[in-house]
This record gives C-alpha cells, sequence and structure tokens, in this order.
C-alpha cells in the first residue's frame, strides 16, 4: 500500500468507526439549522395551502360531527408513537417509520398534512429529529408530498383493482420514496454542486442516502401491509367510521 | 419514556419566563444560520452547555449523547458536500479513478466545515428550549404569538395522548419480547404490525371514550386550562439582549478582520 492509499484506508475507516456510533438512521429528517433562512421560509410558504387546505377540511368535519377532535387527535398520537419506536432494520442499526403513508391511506391526506406538522414539531422537541427552522421544509415532504402521493397511488390501484396488500405496499413504499427523493432535492436546490450544480447535487445526496432509505421504504411498506391486514382483521368497525370520515369530507 | 420530556420538568430553567427562553431560541438560531460563522457556532455552543447542563441541570453525558442524535445525517450530507465526481481535479485533493476524479475545492471544504459547526451550535438551540421548557409552556408561547386555535387544541390533545399510546405501546412489547416477537427479522416486522394494529384499536376506543368524559363534562370544543404565566424577570431579558447584540457584534469584528 503506498502512503495514499494508506491514508485514505484510514478515513474511510474513520468514516465507518463513526457511522457506527451514530446512534440513530432517521427517517430523513433534514436537521436543525442545516438549511440558509431563505430556504426555510420559502418551504414553509409551499407548505401554507396544504396546511390551509387541511384546517378547512378538518373544520368542516368537525362541525358535522364535534366527536371527531378525540379521534383525530387520537390519529396525530398514533403517526407519533409510531415513529418513534425502533423498528427491525436489515442493517442492524435502529431506524423509525415515517407512519404518515399509513396515516394518508387511513384518514386522507388533508388531514395528514396538518397532523403531520404536529408531529413533526413534536418530534424536533420531544425526540430531537429534525428541527425548528427546518420544519416547513420538513412538513413539505414528510407531511404533504409523501402522503399526497402514498393516497393518489392507493387510489390510483384501487381504481385499477390491483390486489389490495400490494396496493398498500406499493402506496406506503413509494410514497416514502418519494420523501426521500424530495428531502435529496430539497437539499440539493439549497446547496447545488460546485461541478454539475443542482442536478448533480440531486444526484449525490440521493446517492449517500440510499443505503439507508431504500431498505426503510422497503420496510415502511411491508408494515404498513401488515398493520392495514391486521386492522382489517381486528376492527372491521372502526374501519368503516374512518371509511365514513373520508366520505363526509 | 420521552427522556427530553421528563428532564424540562426538572430543569433548573423551568420556570424562567417561556416567552424570553422562547425568543432567545429563535433569534440565536436565526444568527446561527445566516452567519454560519464558527466563531459564532463556538460561542452559542458554549452558553448553550453552559445554560443547559449547569443552569438547567441536565447531565452532561445524556447532553453529548442527544447532541449526537442528528451525527449520522450530517455525516452523510457532509459527504455529498464535499465529494464531487469531476473529469478536472479541484484544488483541496482529487483522487483519481479510471478517468474520473473524486475531488473537491477548497471553498467547499470550508463551506461545509461551516455547516457543521453551525448545525451543531443550532441543534444545541433546539435542546435549549426542549430540555428546559415543558410542552404546555411552549403551547402557552404558541397562543400568544396568535398560533391558530384548533392547532393548539390538536397539539395538546395530541400531547396528552403521545404518553398514554406510548405506555400502551410499550407494555405490548413487552409481552412480545417475552414471548421472543423481536428475534428474528421477520417476526419483528410482524410483531410490529401487529402492535401497531392493536394499539391503534385502542387509541379508538380511548378516543371514544375520553370524548364522552369531555362531552359530559361540558365540553364545546377549547379545553380552557389554567397557566402559570411567570413575569419575564427584567434582569433576564436584558441579558439576552445583551447575549444576541454581542454575538451579533463578534460576528461583525471577525468578518472585519477576516477571520470566519
Amino acid at each position: 500500500m503506498s502512503k495514499k492509499e494508506k491514508s485514505v484506508l484510514r478515513a474511510v475507516v474513520a468514516f465507518a468507526v463513526l457511522f457506527a456510533f451514530a446512534p440513530v438512521a432517521n427517517a430523513m429528517h433534514i436537521m436543525e439549522g442545516y438549511l440558509p433562512v431563505s430556504f426555510c421560509i420559502a418551504w414553509g410558504v409551499v407548505c401554507l395551502p396544504f396546511l390551509a387546505a387541511g384546517m378547512i377540511s378538518m373544520k368542516k368535519k368537525l362541525k358535522e360531527n364535534q366527536r371527531i377532535i378525540t379521534l383525530i387527535a387520537m390519529s396525530g398520537a398514533f403517526v407519533f408513537v409510531i415513529s418513534s419506536l425502533k423498528i427491525p432494520s436489515v442493517t442492524g442499526s435502529c431506524s423509525h417509520m415515517t407512519g404518515t403513508g399509513l396515516g394518508a391511506i387511513l384518514l386522507g391526506p388533508a388531514s395528514v398534512s396538518v397532523l403531520g406538522l404536529i408531529v413533526l414539531l413534536f418530534q424536533a422537541i420531544l425526540l430531537a429529529h429534525g428541527g425548528l427552522t427546518t420544519l416547513g421544509a420538513n412538513t413539505f415532504s414528510m407531511a404533504v408530498a409523501g402522503p399526497f402521493v402514498t393516497f393518489g397511488i392507493y387510489k390510483l390501484c384501487e381504481k385499477c383493482k390491483v390486489n389490495k396488500k400490494l396496493s398498500v405496499f406499493l402506496a406506503a413504499c413509494l410514497g416514502d420514496l418519494f420523501t426521500y427523493c424530495v428531502t435529496s432535492l430539497q437539499l440539493s436546490l439549497a446547496y447545488p454542486s460546485e461541478v454539475g450544480g443542482v442536478a448533480a447535487s440531486a444526484v449525490k445526496f440521493l446517492g449517500v442516502f440510499a443505503p439507508t432509505q431504500l431498505p426503510l421504504a422497503v420496510i415502511e411498506g411491508i408494515l404498513t401491509v401488515i398493520i392495514v391486514i391486521a386492522l382489517e382483521t381486528y376492527a372491521q368497525p372502526e374501519l368503516k367510521a374512518v371509511g365514513f370520515l373520508k366520505e363526509a369530507k | 419514556m420521552i427522556l427530553i420530556d421528563k428532564m424540562c420538568y426538572r430543569s433548573g430553567l423551568r420556570y424562567m419566563n417561556a416567552e424570553v427562553k422562547f425568543a432567545y431560541t429563535v433569534v440565536t438560531l436565526l444568527i446561527c444560520i445566516v452567519s454560519r460563522s464558527l466563531i459564532a457556532a463556538g460561542i452559542v455552543l458554549l452558553a448553550n452547555g453552559i445554560l443547559t447542563v449547569k443552569r438547567g441541570g441536565i447531565p452532561f453525558a445524556l447532553y453529548v449523547k442527544y447532541m449526537l442524535i442528528p451525527l449520522a445525517f450530517l455525516l452523510m450530507s457532509t459527504l455529498a458536500l464535499i465529494v464531487n465526481i469531476s473529469r478536472e481535479p479541484l484544488d483541496a485533493y482529487a483522487i483519481l479513478i479510471g478517468s474520473w476524479y473524486l475531488t473537491s475545492s477548497k471553498v467547499s471544504l470550508w463551506f461545509a466545515l461551516r455547516q457543521i459547526g453551525s448545525g451543531f451550535a443550532s441543534v444545541s438551540c433546539l435542546y435549549f428550549l426542549a430540555l428546559n421548557t415543558t410542552m404546555t409552556d411552549i403551547l402557552g408561547t404558541l397562543k400568544k404569538i396568535h398560533c391558530p386555535q384548533l392547532l393548539l387544541e390538536l397539539m395538546l390533545l395530541i400531547y396528552r395522548f403521545i404518553f398514554v399510546l406510548m405506555d400502551t405501546a410499550s407494555a405490548i412489547m413487552t409481552a412480545q419480547r417475552v414471548r421472543l416477537g423481536y428475534e428474528k427479522l421477520r417476526t419483528s416486522l410482524h410483531s410490529f404490525g401487529e402492535m401497531a394494529a392493536a394499539l391503534f384499536i385502542r387509541a379508538w376506543k380511548r378516543s371514544n371514550a375520553l370524548y364522552d368524559a369531555l362531552e359530559s363534562r361540558g365540553y364545546d370544543g377549547e379545553l380552557r386550562v389554567l397557566e402559570e404565566s411567570r413575569a419575564a424577570d427584567r434582569k433576564e431579558i436584558a441579558a439576552v439582549i445583551v447575549f444576541e447584540i454581542s454575538l451579533i457584534f463578534v460576528i461583525w469584528l471577525a468578518k472585519r478582520i477576516g477571520i470566519e
């Protein structure tokens, strides 16, 4: 080995060791303070219409039936708890579900955007995942973009009469992947590469996060399927009521 | 359970006025990410460390452990910042692979370093708020800055439910673990899914029961809780203002004499 190779090897080993100590592989929250101020504000503004739509639809539902408020809150807490628990992962490091895909399938994407905002705020303050300044960007990727894709795919599969398990899997998994793509894009828009600009930077961010995020998306898909099956077995009446929730929109 | 939540209730700064803490956190955060100055980052890290560990009484080891949570994200995204693939080598380093270079410029290495520094400083700001302020105080502050009522109502309810559901979830998971439910990847996926479904049903039932209980006590869409408002100490406000101004001054001075 030449001297240079040795030093490269050393760097790689050091990096790997650091990785082994990095406690949690987060579900793609952009960390506090990582985005420039302009981007923090811009993403927050982008989220606003979705949040407003969510609030309006929620208020409408509440007017019809005030009872739903505890249910909506309970669903929010459910998403938080699910996303805060460590899930088994292939790589051995622990990781977390986003849970918003499940929420979108059960409750519809509009309510999930508002719940997602609250859940992300709580995750920042109680679990130190994500942050206050990056709340807007994280809300867009995890509570708006992901759930909307999940819901869209789920509905599309339903229309095409795809097997239910498969459609839930596809919806949750692709929604998760989309979240990861959006986050990478957000990062690369803020930090374009010196060679090749935003596109190259996007490829790089996608690349570095792929090893943790790809298996995670598959696991999220599988777990969502298992949860939905179990719910169908044990919770028929509740599911029907949620379906009623959807119709009442 | 959630350790951060537990810590903030026994923090020495718990009874400090919440709005002052909130303002301090937000302004310091903004200064950190606008300036991206390493000197400011160092000062902020130190200040928050002293405030949280010394004044707040959070164990140092725990504080360090929390500071390392975003490490995985930080390492990976920094990797993306400082590694370029190009045909032309740049000035910091270049490793030839085939006919391409893995390379980076000094400017972007420097930039990545400032990202890391200001990132850690911002995280310490977040922890200052999280580890020293109770969630009810934060909600009270949000109310004062006119956050929508429905949102606050949901936050209050969700905050309450989180602990109820966490209790239930951890009880179920313990029961499953005792029965070797998390031995292999396959079984753990299965167990986790079953637990989540059971959790959802219990959450549902509880939410119904809770609404009954609320309604029988005259619930009309707003939970009114007594707030302990503690008047802001003039000294504290002055200290925060002096700190922020001197922080900005130091950044300005550092720029002036050309060190970042």
